[in-house]
């Protein structure tokens, strides 16, 4: 098994699945219009798993209020769609009401991105965290504008399997977005700013501009697929369409496939898919799923850092050395080597309290 | 002859402490200094101040000519000034060839361009320059399984892509095995005496920079103590009275916390 | 000029029970470098625990919060054990996301138990207004807090002055390579701060479980708090804790009363992270480690 089967497999497995997907609505009893509404739901989560990886698996700026995009989307569009708002009482078609969502939501994520990003890790998730909180509230209270917290109505005109498609589409558009990007200079910037920013910095990136112009793509896609949401479910109201879990989702989906690469936050998401439905079966369980998820969440972090993309790589990487090595003489003598020079190099690397190792702010003493 | 480096009236403060209370240094084109001084002498802030990772309270910095003293570090990457770190900044994650590639934003900078893939030029600079360190086997393998000696090797090679008039070498040879050392001495030499690319070294170690310095500037206390040859140093009393005290004990002479 | 008066004496006492509530966050994050994402939820936790004793057994809330800070004290013990020694060394990153879920386990848990219906916890002996003359009332409720709160501080400052486990933790926190070496056992002392501080959060609760609505997914606006608190304060400052509580409590009190109609909860965590966008918009630098990333050689 090397890495060129472990590919195959994959897009196999994928294309399969893609072709499900589009067969779906044509299924008789299996593609009717309310599994077209669950479905569309869950390619939407994708989509906001894949948008809150550019920020946070590639960047590494773990956003845990991006569930704040969707709902300013949403709202953009329940506002702009509805005559329920005082002060924008006209009635727009979908598609302008989408694209304005889509541009106002990029807008206050590079606002709120210019600021938030000054902060690092921790400090900039519970940052995150608080603009989410924020933000619901503004909603309730700008009444004339949000109709508060009695919520939104948006006429119901929609053709469920065209509605499928189209989502199908964009998310299927979003997978090839994020492939892409990670290939080009930008995604390698990206990369570098999370494995080290400052050294980053110093070998000529613009860290602020790209980590903010990443951020601001993030809050645009997920804002749209907010909007989408919003469209399709023709009710809003601050309660369902700020909510935490949807963080959570594109978390845990993006943690459990692998943070930062391409199809983690596909094969996270999935999996939690599956995973859920068999929970959702089981009568006794049905009140417990989020607390299993917690479960699955600590362990994941615990033990499985990587997710499983990091698995199926270890397995790739060590079974490639392996062969490596044990075929030639030098390859031994060099592995011998290279392990005697490690074990100078991992106790300056790996243990974060040796004060030589300690970040060099000062002249001597640990920051 | 043109000053390559240029810094004056350095002064950082962090609330009450001074770490760099006024320091005037300089190098001049295909010099190497070494710059050294106990603990808590202010040395590693001033090289944060020289590479922008901090901002001077009082001061100028010239590079080549022009006033940086304002400027970001990527700002200054791109003007000729590179810098390798105490704590090893490689991109774990990524392959030797790649954080070559990674370290590189020169020549077209514009936002469209980034959205390319790394050019060929790139590639191929990159190449050299791992070949010319010696890493040419590891070429592909993934930073993190690189020992101690070999990712200072890449450390210097990125911070030798943007083909740079300065280089700021920060304690490159700590942790590093003794053979490893001979070989990076050897690359630092070649690069300065063949192709002309200065240095400023700090160090621990006082033989390294014996070995390859013309010029050592010694800081105490947040303020420049000596600078001469590096034997006229090794033998300034002054120089030994900060380092190793009255008593001859070594070490001592650092309060500097 | 009343109202004014009202709306300061208000903010005390918001700022009362704030100290109280945000003190646990503060000394975790200042000592072990861990953020407590689950802060908000033993908060609750403590609230249900006092909900629970009035319901079932009559016992008032102020005379349920010290068992209720014993058996927490235990359970914080127990955890850190368990699960939050294993994050410490790691990215921080790590931490936070097992204290998410953490947190996710524990609100989840308690809607399981005792439902997600909203909790009214009264209280006989709190009842009831202190009277300032005409000008202003301030109910019994709030000062029972602030004086305990008052206590707590004394009492945790005096410990970490004086004692020789108190000392521990403040050389601990400051640099916990010397600490070591000096013969500090960090593992037990980190155990030992963890679980004070998770008893002490957990009174905190069940003490304002009177004032605040108590439901089982009400912890994140107190955890915004507690992070702007600290933030505003400095890590593991007792002193600084007091006084950027009580800053916000004035704050949001005067909001509350001067801001014309909404209701005082959504402006209040409007103010709290308003204050936090307007620090980092006057302090650019950032809050902590300066502009830059702080990395301590393992990020």
């Amino acid at each position: 098994m090397n890495k060129a089967v472990f590919k195959t497999i994959g897009l196999v497995l994928a294309a399969l699945l893609v072709a499900m997907l589009f067969f779906l609505p044509m299924l008789g009893h299996y593609g009717n219009d309310s599994t077209l509404f669950t479905v569309t739901l869950l390619l939407a989560s994708v989509g906001t798993a894949i948008s809150w990886n550019l920020t946070g698996g590639f960047t590494g700026y773990v956003d845990f209020g991006h569930a704040v995009w969707w709902g300013i989307g949403a709202y953009t569009t329940g506002v702009l769609m509805s005559n329920e708002s005082e002060w924008i009482p006209q009635q727009w078609p979908l598609v302008p009401a989408l694209i304005v969502s889509m541009f106002f939501t990029a807008l206050v994520a590079n606002l709120v991105g210019r600021l938030t990003m000054r902060l690092s890790g921790p400090y900039f998730s519970i940052a995150m965290l608080g603009f989410f909180v924020f933000f619901r509230e503004v909603v309730r209270v700008v009444g004339p504008l949000t109709n508060r917290g009695i919520g939104l109505t948006i006429k119901p005109v929609i053709n469920r399997p065209l509605w499928y498609y189209i989502t199908l589409i964009f998310v299927l558009f979003l997978v090839y977005l994020s492939w892409w990007l990670r290939r080009t200079r930008f995604g390698a910037s990206l990369i570098a700013i999370r494995e080290d920013e400052i050294g980053a910095e110093m070998r000529g990136i613009d860290t602020t501009r790209n980590k903010v112009m990443v951020f601001t793509l993030s809050g645009a896609i997920t804002g749209l697929l907010g909007g989408m949401w919003a469209y399709q479910n023709t009710f809003l109201d601050p309660d369902i369409a700020f909510v935490e879990v949807r963080t959570i989702d594109a978390v845990m989906g993006t943690m459990l496939g692998g943070l930062g690469t391409v199809a983690g936050p596909i094969i996270g998401m999935v999996f939690l898919f599956v995973l859920r439905e068999l929970l959702w079966t089981q009568e006794s369980l049905l009140q417990t799923h989020l607390i299993v998820q917690g479960l699955l969440l600590g362990a994941v972090v615990l033990y499985l850092p990587k997710g499983l993309m990091g698995l199926v790589r270890g397995e790739v990487a060590f079974l490639d050395r392996f062969r490596e090595r044990s075929s030639t003489f030098d390859g031994m003598e060099s592995a011998v080597l290279e392990a005697q020079e490690s074990s100078i190099s991992d106790s300056e690397n790996e243990h974060p309290n040796d004060p030589v190792a300690m970040h060099p702010t000062w002249d001597g003493r640990t920051s | 002859m043109t000053r390559v480096l240029e810094a004056s009236g350095i002064v950082r403060r962090f609330g009450g402490l001074t770490a760099v209370g006024g320091v005037d240094i300089h190098v001049d084109a295909g010099e190497m200094v070494g710059l050294i001084g106990p603990n808590g002498s202010g040395k590693t802030t001033l090289f944060d101040c020289l590479s922008r990772v901090q901002t001077i309270d009082e001061g100028s910095i010239m590079l080549n000519g022009t006033d940086i003293s304002k400027m970001q570090p990527h700002q200054v990457a791109h003007i000729g000034l590179s810098r390798t770190f105490q704590v090893l900044r490689v991109y774990r994650e990524l392959t030797v060839l790649e954080n070559m590639e990674l370290s590189v934003q020169w020549g077209d900078i514009s936002l469209l361009s980034s959205f390319r893939k790394p050019t060929k030029e790139t590639t191929e600079r990159a190449d050299r320059l791992i070949d010319f360190l010696l890493l040419s086997r590891l070429r592909d393998q993934q930073a993190s399984s690189l020992s101690g000696g070999q990712r200072r090797l890449l450390e210097l090679g990125m911070a030798l892509m943007s083909d740079p008039s300065i280089v700021l070498l920060d304690e490159a040879m700590s942790g590093v095995n003794p053979s490893l050392v001979e070989q990076i001495k050897d690359r630092i030499r070649i690069l300065n005496q063949e192709q002309g690319v200065s240095f400023l070294l700090v160090e621990h170690d006082i033989r390294f920079v014996k070995d390859l310095c013309d010029r050592v500037v010694v800081l105490n206390y947040g303020e420049k103590l000596a600078e001469g040859a590096p034997d006229e140093i090794m033998e300034n009393e002054a120089v030994i009275e900060a380092y190793f005290g009255d008593d001859g004990t070594e070490g001592a002479g650092d309060a500097g916390n | 000029m009343d109202t004014l008066v009202q709306a300061l004496i208000n903010g005390i006492a918001v700022g009362g029970f704030l100290t109280l509530m945000v003190l646990g966050f503060s000394i975790i994050w200042g000592v072990m470098g861990v953020i407590n994402f689950a802060h908000g939820e033993f908060i609750m936790v403590g609230a249900y625990m006092a909900w629970y004793a009035r319901s079932e057994w009559g016992v008032e809330p102020l005379y349920s919060a010290l068992p209720i800070f014993l058996i927490m004290f235990v359970v914080g013990f127990v955890l850190q054990k368990l699960v939050v020694n294993k994050v410490i060394d790691r990215p921080h990153l790590v931490s936070l996301l097992v204290m998410f879920a953490v947190s996710i386990i524990m609100s989840n848990s308690v809607k399981l138990i005792a439902g997600a219906d909203f909790r009214r916890v009264n209280s006989d002996i709190q009842r009831g207004f202190w009277e300032l003359g005409d000008i202003a009332t301030i109910p019994r409720k709030h000062t029972v807090v602030l004086v305990v709160a008052i206590i707590v501080l004394v009492a945790l400052q005096t410990f970490l002055q004086k004692t020789r486990l108190g000392k521990s933790i403040r050389a601990a926190a400051q640099n916990r390579e010397a600490a070591q070496i000096v013969g500090i056992d960090i593992k037990w002392v980190y155990a030992f701060t963890f679980a004070l501080c998770i008893g002490i959060t957990a009174m905190s609760g069940a003490l304002t479980s009177t004032i605040i609505p108590v439901f089982p997914f009400m912890g994140p606006p107190w955890a915004l708090r507690a992070f702007v608190i600290t933030a505003l304060s400095g890590l593991g400052s007792v002193k600084g804790t007091l006084g950027a509580a009580m800053f916000l409590g004035l704050l949001e009190s005067l909001v509350a009363t001067y801001a014309p109609g909404s209701s005082g909860s959504q402006l209040a965590v409007i103010t709290a992270f308003g204050l936090l966008v307007v620090t980092l918009v006057l302090r650019p630098q950032g809050l902590f480690g300066g502009l830059r990333p702080v990395d301590a050689g393992g990020h």
